[in-house]
Protein backbone atom coordinates (compact mmCIF):
# COMPACT_ATOMS: atom_id res chain seq x y z
CA UNK A 1 0.00 0.00 0.00
CA UNK A 2 2.94 2.42 1.06
CA UNK A 3 4.88 1.58 -2.18
CA UNK A 4 1.40 2.56 -4.24
CA UNK A 5 0.75 4.86 -2.79
CA UNK A 6 5.08 5.87 -3.46
CA UNK A 7 4.24 5.26 -6.87
CA UNK A 8 1.42 7.35 -7.03
CA UNK A 9 2.46 10.51 -5.72
CA UNK A 10 6.03 9.66 -8.29
CA UNK A 11 3.93 9.86 -11.14
CA UNK A 12 1.66 12.54 -10.23
CA UNK A 13 5.15 14.51 -8.93
CA UNK A 14 6.82 13.91 -12.74
CA UNK A 15 3.43 14.77 -14.37
CA UNK A 16 3.07 18.15 -12.42
CA UNK A 17 7.37 18.78 -12.83
CA UNK A 18 6.35 18.44 -16.83
CA UNK A 19 3.93 20.13 -17.29
CA UNK A 20 5.97 23.07 -14.91
CA UNK A 21 8.79 23.00 -17.19
CA UNK A 22 6.77 22.75 -20.49
CA UNK A 23 5.37 26.09 -19.12
CA UNK A 24 8.34 27.78 -17.45
CA UNK A 25 10.05 26.84 -20.95
CA UNK A 26 7.48 28.54 -23.31
CA UNK A 27 6.85 31.08 -21.28
CA UNK A 28 10.62 32.03 -20.97
CA UNK A 29 10.63 31.48 -24.50
CA UNK A 30 8.60 34.06 -24.98
CA UNK A 31 9.86 36.90 -23.31
CA UNK A 32 13.11 35.90 -24.89
CA UNK A 33 11.21 36.47 -28.20
CA UNK A 34 9.56 39.49 -27.10
CA UNK A 35 13.17 40.82 -26.40
CA UNK A 36 14.70 39.90 -29.47
CA UNK A 37 12.33 41.89 -31.43
CA UNK A 38 13.06 45.17 -30.31
CA UNK A 39 15.72 46.45 -31.91
CA UNK A 40 14.69 44.15 -35.18
CA UNK A 41 17.97 42.57 -36.25
CA UNK A 42 15.88 39.35 -37.29
CA UNK A 43 16.32 37.64 -40.38
CA UNK A 44 14.48 39.62 -42.86
CA UNK A 45 14.49 36.83 -45.68
CA UNK A 46 13.14 34.38 -43.49
CA UNK A 47 10.47 36.14 -41.86
CA UNK A 48 8.86 35.76 -45.30
CA UNK A 49 9.86 32.11 -46.02
CA UNK A 50 8.04 31.49 -42.47
CA UNK A 51 5.59 33.58 -43.73
CA UNK A 52 4.57 31.78 -46.67
CA UNK A 53 5.16 27.96 -44.98
CA UNK A 54 3.18 29.12 -42.26
CA UNK A 55 -0.02 30.75 -43.87
CA UNK A 56 0.19 30.39 -47.94
CA UNK A 57 0.69 26.59 -47.66
CA UNK A 58 -2.18 26.13 -44.48
CA UNK A 59 -4.98 28.58 -46.10
CA UNK A 60 -6.41 24.93 -47.81
CA UNK A 61 -7.00 23.56 -44.55
CA UNK A 62 -8.16 26.00 -42.61
CA UNK A 63 -10.58 26.78 -45.81
CA UNK A 64 -11.58 23.29 -45.73
CA UNK A 65 -11.94 23.34 -42.06
CA UNK A 66 -14.07 26.83 -42.19
CA UNK A 67 -16.48 25.45 -44.67
CA UNK A 68 -17.37 22.23 -42.71
CA UNK A 69 -17.14 24.09 -39.64
CA UNK A 70 -20.04 26.64 -41.30
CA UNK A 71 -22.00 23.52 -42.68
CA UNK A 72 -21.86 21.46 -39.33
CA UNK A 73 -23.50 24.23 -37.28
CA UNK A 74 -25.97 25.26 -39.97
CA UNK A 75 -27.51 21.23 -39.57
CA UNK A 76 -27.24 21.47 -36.02
CA UNK A 77 -29.18 24.49 -35.74
CA UNK A 78 -31.42 24.03 -37.95
CA UNK A 79 -33.00 21.21 -36.32
CA UNK A 80 -34.27 23.71 -33.50
CA UNK A 81 -35.12 26.24 -35.88
CA UNK A 82 -37.45 24.18 -37.58
CA UNK A 83 -38.74 22.71 -34.58
CA UNK A 84 -39.25 25.88 -32.75
CA UNK A 85 -39.89 28.19 -36.30
CA UNK A 86 -37.66 30.91 -35.09
CA UNK A 87 -36.02 31.07 -38.24
CA UNK A 88 -34.94 34.81 -37.17
CA UNK A 89 -32.17 32.87 -35.24
CA UNK A 90 -30.68 30.77 -37.43
CA UNK A 91 -27.72 33.51 -38.74
CA UNK A 92 -27.32 34.35 -34.94
CA UNK A 93 -26.63 30.79 -33.94
CA UNK A 94 -24.37 29.82 -36.81
CA UNK A 95 -22.24 33.33 -36.52
CA UNK A 96 -21.77 33.29 -32.56
CA UNK A 97 -20.73 29.44 -32.41
CA UNK A 98 -18.76 30.32 -35.80
CA UNK A 99 -16.84 33.27 -34.74
CA UNK A 100 -16.55 33.05 -31.27
CA UNK A 101 -16.19 29.32 -30.30
CA UNK A 102 -16.15 26.28 -32.76
CA UNK A 103 -14.38 28.16 -35.69
CA UNK A 104 -11.21 29.38 -33.50
CA UNK A 105 -10.96 26.19 -31.63
CA UNK A 106 -10.83 23.96 -35.21
CA UNK A 107 -8.81 26.05 -36.94
CA UNK A 108 -6.66 26.72 -34.20
CA UNK A 109 -6.49 22.31 -33.49
CA UNK A 110 -5.62 21.90 -37.15
CA UNK A 111 -2.92 25.06 -37.17
CA UNK A 112 -1.54 23.32 -34.76
CA UNK A 113 -1.51 19.59 -35.88
CA UNK A 114 -0.04 21.67 -39.60
CA UNK A 115 1.97 24.22 -38.58
CA UNK A 116 3.05 23.37 -34.92
CA UNK A 117 3.89 19.95 -35.52
CA UNK A 118 5.64 20.41 -38.59
CA UNK A 119 7.92 23.18 -36.83
CA UNK A 120 8.69 21.22 -33.88
CA UNK A 121 9.91 18.29 -36.13
CA UNK A 122 11.89 20.53 -38.06
CA UNK A 123 13.87 22.54 -35.43
CA UNK A 124 14.17 19.28 -34.02
CA UNK A 125 16.03 17.75 -36.79
CA UNK A 126 17.80 21.21 -36.93
CA UNK A 127 19.17 20.33 -33.61
CA UNK A 128 20.20 16.42 -33.90
CA UNK A 129 21.63 17.28 -37.65
CA UNK A 130 23.83 20.11 -35.58
CA UNK A 131 22.34 22.66 -37.66
CA UNK A 132 21.46 24.59 -34.91
CA UNK A 133 25.06 24.15 -33.69
CA UNK A 134 26.38 25.25 -36.86
CA UNK A 135 24.71 28.79 -36.47
CA UNK A 136 25.93 29.51 -33.39
CA UNK A 137 29.33 28.36 -34.30
CA UNK A 138 29.02 30.98 -37.19
CA UNK A 139 28.09 33.65 -34.78
CA UNK A 140 24.24 33.68 -35.72
CA UNK A 141 21.84 33.38 -32.58
CA UNK A 142 19.11 30.91 -33.36
CA UNK A 143 16.87 32.85 -31.77
CA UNK A 144 16.52 35.90 -34.11
CA UNK A 145 17.28 33.76 -36.65
CA UNK A 146 15.00 30.63 -36.39
CA UNK A 147 12.38 31.70 -33.73
CA UNK A 148 11.26 34.79 -34.46
CA UNK A 149 10.40 34.55 -38.00
CA UNK A 150 8.39 31.11 -36.94
CA UNK A 151 6.72 33.64 -34.21
CA UNK A 152 6.14 36.54 -36.28
CA UNK A 153 4.68 34.14 -39.04
CA UNK A 154 2.10 32.07 -36.53
CA UNK A 155 0.75 35.33 -34.73
CA UNK A 156 0.46 37.55 -37.64
CA UNK A 157 -0.61 34.41 -40.41
CA UNK A 158 -3.26 32.41 -37.73
CA UNK A 159 -4.92 35.72 -37.33
CA UNK A 160 -5.51 36.38 -41.27
CA UNK A 161 -6.49 33.29 -41.46
CA UNK A 162 -8.98 33.31 -38.53
CA UNK A 163 -10.48 36.16 -40.14
CA UNK A 164 -10.44 34.17 -43.76
CA UNK A 165 -11.80 31.41 -42.04
CA UNK A 166 -15.13 32.95 -40.80
CA UNK A 167 -15.44 34.04 -44.31
CA UNK A 168 -15.30 30.41 -45.83
CA UNK A 169 -17.32 29.44 -42.59
CA UNK A 170 -20.49 31.72 -43.82
CA UNK A 171 -19.84 30.44 -47.01
CA UNK A 172 -20.02 26.82 -45.87
CA UNK A 173 -23.25 27.95 -43.56
CA UNK A 174 -25.33 29.35 -46.54
CA UNK A 175 -24.57 26.52 -48.76
CA UNK A 176 -25.57 24.14 -46.32
CA UNK A 177 -28.66 25.85 -45.61
CA UNK A 178 -29.19 26.69 -49.27
CA UNK A 179 -28.72 22.81 -50.17
CA UNK A 180 -29.31 20.64 -47.28
CA UNK A 181 -31.49 22.24 -44.94
CA UNK A 182 -33.91 23.78 -47.41
CA UNK A 183 -33.25 27.53 -45.78
CA UNK A 184 -32.80 30.23 -48.28
CA UNK A 185 -29.05 31.67 -48.14
CA UNK A 186 -29.86 35.07 -48.40
CA UNK A 187 -32.18 34.33 -44.89
CA UNK A 188 -29.14 33.32 -43.20
CA UNK A 189 -26.59 36.04 -44.27
CA UNK A 190 -28.98 38.80 -43.39
CA UNK A 191 -29.61 37.56 -40.27
CA UNK A 192 -25.94 36.82 -39.52
CA UNK A 193 -25.45 40.80 -40.51
CA UNK A 194 -28.51 41.94 -38.05
CA UNK A 195 -26.81 40.35 -35.47
CA UNK A 196 -24.23 42.31 -34.63
CA UNK A 197 -21.76 39.85 -33.65
CA UNK A 198 -18.57 41.99 -33.71
CA UNK A 199 -17.83 40.89 -30.09
CA UNK A 200 -17.52 37.70 -31.47
CA UNK A 201 -15.38 38.17 -34.23
CA UNK A 202 -13.05 40.16 -32.34
CA UNK A 203 -13.07 37.39 -29.56
CA UNK A 204 -11.90 35.27 -32.24
CA UNK A 205 -9.34 36.98 -33.68
CA UNK A 206 -7.67 37.51 -29.80
CA UNK A 207 -8.26 33.78 -29.65
CA UNK A 208 -6.54 33.33 -32.55
CA UNK A 209 -3.66 35.74 -31.77
CA UNK A 210 -3.04 34.22 -28.49
CA UNK A 211 -2.91 30.72 -30.42
CA UNK A 212 -0.81 31.62 -32.54
CA UNK A 213 1.37 32.83 -29.64
CA UNK A 214 1.23 29.60 -27.62
CA UNK A 215 1.90 27.29 -30.76
CA UNK A 216 4.80 29.60 -31.81
CA UNK A 217 6.41 29.13 -28.33
CA UNK A 218 5.29 25.58 -27.88
CA UNK A 219 6.48 24.13 -30.93
CA UNK A 220 9.61 25.95 -30.99
CA UNK A 221 10.58 25.10 -27.06
CA UNK A 222 10.15 21.47 -27.95
CA UNK A 223 11.71 21.56 -31.81
CA UNK A 224 14.97 23.57 -29.66
CA UNK A 225 14.79 21.19 -26.55
CA UNK A 226 15.07 18.21 -28.44
CA UNK A 227 18.04 14.94 -27.37
CA UNK A 228 18.66 11.53 -28.74
CA UNK A 229 18.32 11.71 -32.50
CA UNK A 230 15.08 10.37 -34.71
CA UNK A 231 13.56 9.57 -31.75
CA UNK A 232 14.19 12.48 -29.78
CA UNK A 233 12.23 13.94 -32.60
CA UNK A 234 9.04 12.00 -32.73
CA UNK A 235 9.25 12.33 -28.61
CA UNK A 236 8.99 16.28 -28.93
CA UNK A 237 6.66 16.44 -32.08
CA UNK A 238 3.98 14.20 -29.67
CA UNK A 239 4.85 16.43 -26.89
CA UNK A 240 3.76 19.41 -28.88
CA UNK A 241 1.21 18.44 -30.65
CA UNK A 242 -0.15 17.54 -27.22
CA UNK A 243 0.61 20.70 -25.08
CA UNK A 244 -0.07 22.98 -28.01
CA UNK A 245 -4.35 21.54 -27.83
CA UNK A 246 -4.49 21.52 -24.19
CA UNK A 247 -2.89 25.20 -24.37
CA UNK A 248 -5.57 25.95 -27.19
CA UNK A 249 -8.59 24.94 -25.30
CA UNK A 250 -7.02 26.45 -21.93
CA UNK A 251 -6.68 29.95 -23.90
CA UNK A 252 -10.50 29.82 -25.34
CA UNK A 253 -11.11 28.99 -21.77
CA UNK A 254 -9.70 31.97 -20.42
CA UNK A 255 -10.34 34.78 -23.44
CA UNK A 256 -14.21 33.41 -23.20
CA UNK A 257 -14.30 33.80 -19.91
CA UNK A 258 -13.02 37.22 -19.74
CA UNK A 259 -15.12 38.16 -22.44
CA UNK A 260 -17.96 37.72 -20.42
CA UNK A 261 -16.83 39.70 -17.50
CA UNK B 1 55.72 27.37 -38.37
CA UNK B 2 53.77 27.56 -35.07
CA UNK B 3 53.24 31.19 -33.10
CA UNK B 4 51.59 32.35 -30.18
CA UNK B 5 48.82 30.55 -28.34
CA UNK B 6 45.54 31.40 -29.57
CA UNK B 7 43.16 28.83 -27.96
CA UNK B 8 44.56 27.92 -23.86
CA UNK B 9 42.45 25.58 -21.95
CA UNK B 10 43.55 25.72 -18.63
CA UNK B 11 42.06 21.97 -16.14
CA UNK B 12 39.02 22.21 -18.57
CA UNK B 13 35.97 19.86 -17.60
CA UNK B 14 33.16 18.66 -18.57
CA UNK B 15 30.57 16.52 -17.51
CA UNK B 16 27.08 15.23 -18.65
CA UNK B 17 25.18 14.21 -15.47
CA UNK B 18 27.46 12.64 -13.07
CA UNK B 19 30.14 11.74 -15.57
CA UNK B 20 33.01 13.71 -16.23
CA UNK B 21 33.80 13.27 -20.49
CA UNK B 22 37.09 15.28 -20.33
CA UNK B 23 38.77 16.57 -17.24
CA UNK B 24 41.84 18.39 -16.38
CA UNK B 25 42.65 18.90 -19.66
CA UNK B 26 45.44 21.77 -20.18
CA UNK B 27 45.84 22.83 -24.07
CA UNK B 28 47.30 25.63 -25.87
CA UNK B 29 46.60 25.93 -30.10
CA UNK B 30 49.08 28.10 -31.63
CA UNK B 31 48.54 30.05 -34.52
CA UNK B 32 50.02 28.72 -37.63
CA UNK B 33 50.13 25.05 -36.17
CA UNK B 34 47.82 22.14 -37.25
CA UNK B 35 47.18 20.23 -34.20
CA UNK B 36 45.81 16.42 -34.23
CA UNK B 37 43.36 15.78 -31.55
CA UNK B 38 43.98 12.28 -31.89
CA UNK B 39 42.26 9.03 -29.27
CA UNK B 40 40.38 5.95 -29.59
CA UNK B 41 36.28 6.75 -30.08
CA UNK B 42 34.24 7.44 -26.92
CA UNK B 43 37.05 9.06 -24.62
CA UNK B 44 36.21 13.14 -25.00
CA UNK B 45 37.67 14.75 -28.35
CA UNK B 46 34.60 15.69 -30.15
CA UNK B 47 33.46 17.27 -26.51
CA UNK B 48 36.90 18.84 -26.49
CA UNK B 49 36.39 20.59 -29.71
CA UNK B 50 32.98 21.61 -29.10
CA UNK B 51 34.70 22.90 -25.69
CA UNK B 52 37.19 25.24 -28.03
CA UNK B 53 34.74 26.36 -30.08
CA UNK B 54 32.75 28.01 -27.03
CA UNK B 55 29.48 25.62 -28.44
CA UNK B 56 30.11 23.93 -24.64
CA UNK B 57 30.59 25.44 -21.13
CA UNK B 58 33.01 24.10 -19.05
CA UNK B 59 31.58 22.60 -15.83
CA UNK B 60 35.40 23.60 -14.23
CA UNK B 61 38.43 25.26 -15.40
CA UNK B 62 38.91 27.67 -18.58
CA UNK B 63 38.95 28.22 -22.10
CA UNK B 64 40.48 31.07 -23.35
CA UNK B 65 40.65 32.70 -26.72
CA UNK B 66 42.88 35.46 -27.31
CA UNK B 67 42.79 35.75 -23.76
CA UNK B 68 38.90 36.16 -23.48
CA UNK B 69 37.75 33.45 -21.31
CA UNK B 70 34.87 32.31 -23.12
CA UNK B 71 32.15 31.79 -20.02
CA UNK B 72 32.93 35.26 -18.63
CA UNK B 73 32.46 37.42 -22.28
CA UNK B 74 29.06 38.60 -22.62
CA UNK B 75 27.26 37.09 -25.88
CA UNK B 76 27.95 40.16 -28.26
CA UNK B 77 31.42 39.74 -27.61
CA UNK B 78 31.68 36.06 -27.85
CA UNK B 79 29.53 36.33 -31.18
CA UNK B 80 32.62 38.60 -32.45
CA UNK B 81 35.16 35.93 -31.41
CA UNK B 82 33.49 33.61 -33.15
CA UNK B 83 33.91 35.25 -36.81
CA UNK B 84 37.19 33.80 -35.81
CA UNK B 85 36.25 30.66 -36.10
CA UNK B 86 35.63 27.66 -39.00
CA UNK B 87 33.97 24.82 -37.97
CA UNK B 88 33.64 21.85 -40.07
CA UNK B 89 30.95 19.64 -38.06
CA UNK B 90 31.16 15.57 -38.00
CA UNK B 91 27.49 15.28 -39.76
CA UNK B 92 28.24 18.05 -41.89
CA UNK B 93 25.47 20.23 -40.04
CA UNK B 94 24.29 22.09 -43.97
CA UNK B 95 21.64 23.92 -44.18
CA UNK B 96 19.31 21.42 -45.95
CA UNK B 97 16.89 24.40 -46.87
CA UNK B 98 19.96 26.17 -48.72
CA UNK B 99 21.50 25.38 -51.86
CA UNK B 100 25.32 24.07 -52.10
CA UNK B 101 26.11 27.79 -52.84
CA UNK B 102 23.65 29.79 -50.25
CA UNK B 103 25.56 27.26 -47.83
CA UNK B 104 28.95 28.26 -48.41
CA UNK B 105 27.50 32.18 -48.79
CA UNK B 106 26.36 31.97 -45.48
CA UNK B 107 28.93 32.69 -42.97
CA UNK B 108 29.96 35.51 -45.92
CA UNK B 109 26.65 37.27 -45.79
CA UNK B 110 25.96 37.22 -41.97
CA UNK B 111 29.14 39.04 -41.31
CA UNK B 112 28.23 41.81 -43.77
CA UNK B 113 30.28 43.97 -45.93
CA UNK B 114 30.64 41.87 -49.10
CA UNK B 115 29.37 42.42 -52.01
CA UNK B 116 27.06 40.45 -53.70
CA UNK B 117 29.15 39.88 -56.45
CA UNK B 118 32.10 39.39 -54.66
CA UNK B 119 30.49 36.58 -52.71
CA UNK B 120 29.25 34.61 -55.44
CA UNK B 121 33.17 34.86 -57.29
CA UNK B 122 34.68 33.44 -53.87
CA UNK B 123 31.83 30.91 -53.44
CA UNK B 124 32.41 29.80 -57.03
CA UNK B 125 36.56 29.87 -56.66
CA UNK B 126 35.83 27.67 -53.15
CA UNK B 127 33.67 25.08 -54.56
CA UNK B 128 36.14 25.24 -57.54
CA UNK B 129 39.13 24.73 -55.55
CA UNK B 130 37.29 21.40 -53.73
CA UNK B 131 36.04 19.85 -56.57
CA UNK B 132 32.35 21.01 -56.47
CA UNK B 133 32.33 23.67 -59.09
CA UNK B 134 29.49 22.20 -60.13
CA UNK B 135 27.24 21.61 -57.65
CA UNK B 136 26.65 25.08 -56.79
CA UNK B 137 22.71 25.11 -57.49
CA UNK B 138 22.11 21.59 -55.78
CA UNK B 139 20.82 20.53 -51.92
CA UNK B 140 22.60 19.24 -49.65
CA UNK B 141 20.10 15.96 -50.21
CA UNK B 142 21.22 15.55 -53.85
CA UNK B 143 25.12 15.15 -52.50
CA UNK B 144 27.20 12.11 -51.65
CA UNK B 145 28.93 12.37 -48.06
CA UNK B 146 32.18 13.33 -49.31
CA UNK B 147 30.76 15.68 -51.46
CA UNK B 148 28.62 17.12 -47.92
CA UNK B 149 32.10 16.89 -46.14
CA UNK B 150 33.82 19.13 -49.01
CA UNK B 151 30.82 21.65 -48.89
CA UNK B 152 30.90 21.99 -45.21
CA UNK B 153 34.87 22.64 -45.30
CA UNK B 154 34.45 25.57 -48.03
CA UNK B 155 31.62 26.93 -45.74
CA UNK B 156 33.96 26.62 -43.15
CA UNK B 157 37.02 28.19 -44.21
CA UNK B 158 35.41 30.48 -46.51
CA UNK B 159 35.68 33.57 -44.30
CA UNK B 160 39.23 32.69 -43.97
CA UNK B 161 39.06 32.35 -39.94
CA UNK B 162 41.76 32.59 -37.66
CA UNK B 163 40.60 29.11 -36.03
CA UNK B 164 39.53 26.21 -38.33
CA UNK B 165 38.18 23.27 -36.00
CA UNK B 166 37.61 19.87 -38.12
CA UNK B 167 35.44 17.43 -36.42
CA UNK B 168 36.38 13.46 -37.78
CA UNK B 169 36.26 14.99 -41.18
CA UNK B 170 36.95 11.50 -42.37
CA UNK B 171 34.27 9.92 -40.62
CA UNK B 172 31.76 8.08 -42.89
CA UNK B 173 33.88 7.90 -45.83
CA UNK B 174 35.50 5.62 -47.73
CA UNK B 175 39.66 5.49 -47.67
CA UNK B 176 40.51 7.11 -50.78
CA UNK B 177 37.96 10.09 -50.19
CA UNK B 178 38.92 10.01 -46.52
CA UNK B 179 42.02 10.48 -47.79
CA UNK B 180 41.34 13.59 -50.11
CA UNK B 181 39.53 15.23 -47.45
CA UNK B 182 42.67 15.22 -45.49
CA UNK B 183 44.62 16.81 -47.88
CA UNK B 184 42.14 19.26 -48.77
CA UNK B 185 42.26 20.10 -45.01
CA UNK B 186 45.84 20.46 -45.66
CA UNK B 187 45.45 22.39 -48.31
CA UNK B 188 43.12 24.79 -46.51
CA UNK B 189 45.24 25.27 -43.28
CA UNK B 190 48.30 26.79 -45.55
CA UNK B 191 46.28 28.40 -47.91
CA UNK B 192 46.49 31.22 -44.79
CA UNK B 193 49.45 32.37 -42.69
CA UNK B 194 48.98 31.78 -39.13
CA UNK B 195 45.60 29.72 -39.41
CA UNK B 196 45.34 27.55 -36.29
CA UNK B 197 43.76 24.68 -37.54
CA UNK B 198 42.63 21.23 -34.92
CA UNK B 199 41.65 18.25 -36.57
CA UNK B 200 40.22 14.96 -34.92
CA UNK B 201 40.46 12.24 -35.63
CA UNK B 202 41.44 8.52 -35.07
CA UNK B 203 42.41 7.81 -38.39
CA UNK B 204 46.16 8.11 -37.57
CA UNK B 205 47.48 7.26 -41.01
CA UNK B 206 46.12 10.02 -42.20
CA UNK B 207 46.74 12.66 -39.47
CA UNK B 208 50.12 11.46 -39.58
CA UNK B 209 50.34 13.22 -43.75
CA UNK B 210 49.32 16.55 -41.85
CA UNK B 211 49.90 17.63 -38.41
CA UNK B 212 52.26 19.23 -36.56
CA UNK B 213 51.52 18.24 -33.39
CA UNK B 214 49.10 15.78 -31.52
CA UNK B 215 47.35 15.36 -28.63
CA UNK B 216 45.98 12.50 -27.27
CA UNK B 217 42.67 12.08 -25.18
CA UNK B 218 41.97 9.08 -23.40
CA UNK B 219 39.79 8.45 -20.72
CA UNK B 220 39.24 12.32 -20.57
CA UNK B 221 42.18 13.01 -20.13
CA UNK B 222 45.43 14.21 -21.95
CA UNK B 223 48.04 11.31 -22.30
CA UNK B 224 50.12 12.72 -24.38
CA UNK B 225 50.92 16.24 -26.49
CA UNK B 226 54.12 16.61 -28.12
CA UNK B 227 55.33 16.54 -32.29
CA UNK B 228 55.29 12.48 -33.62
CA UNK B 229 59.19 12.23 -32.75
CA UNK B 230 58.41 12.89 -29.01
CA UNK B 231 56.34 9.62 -28.96
CA UNK B 232 58.86 6.95 -28.33
CA UNK B 233 59.26 8.72 -24.73
CA UNK B 234 55.89 8.69 -23.60
CA UNK B 235 53.04 6.56 -21.84
CA UNK B 236 53.19 2.97 -23.79
CA UNK B 237 49.30 3.63 -24.49
CA UNK B 238 50.12 6.54 -26.99
CA UNK B 239 52.60 4.26 -29.26
CA UNK B 240 50.21 1.56 -29.51
CA UNK B 241 47.30 4.26 -30.19
CA UNK B 242 49.76 5.48 -32.72
CA UNK B 243 51.80 2.98 -34.75
CA UNK B 244 49.44 -0.06 -33.94
CA UNK B 245 45.80 0.30 -34.21
CA UNK B 246 44.27 0.81 -30.34
CA UNK B 247 40.35 2.09 -30.16
CA UNK B 248 40.86 3.05 -34.36
CA UNK B 249 37.98 0.84 -35.31
CA UNK B 250 35.63 2.71 -33.01
CA UNK B 251 33.94 6.35 -34.20
CA UNK B 252 35.72 9.66 -33.58
CA UNK B 253 34.06 10.48 -30.10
Amino acid sequence: MNGALKSLASSVGGAVLAIAETIGGAVTLLFRILRALFPPRYDAEGVWRSFYNVGVKSYPIVVMTALFVGAIMVIQTAFYVKKTGATGIIGYGVGFSVFAEIGPILIGLMFSGRVGANNTAELGTMVVTEQVDALRALAIDPLPYLVVPRFLAMLGMLTLLMVLGDLFAIVGAALTAQLLVGFHWRVLVADLLQSRLLDEFTMGLVKAACFGISISCISCYFGLAVRGGATGVGRAVNNSVVSNATAIFVIDFVVGYLYSL
Amino acid sequence: MSGDAVIVCKGVGKRYGRKWIVRDIDLEVRAGELLGLIGPGGHGKSVLLRLLAGLATPDEGEVRVRGKNLADIDPFELAELRREYGYLFQNYALFDFMSVADNVAFPLRQAGGVEEPEIARRVKERLEQLGLGEALDRFPSELSGGMKKRVGMARATIGEPAIVLYDDPSAGLDPVTSSKIFRLVRTMHHSQDDVASVVVSHDIDRMKVICDRYVMIFEGKVLFDGPEEAIEGADPMVGKFFFGSLGQSSGAS
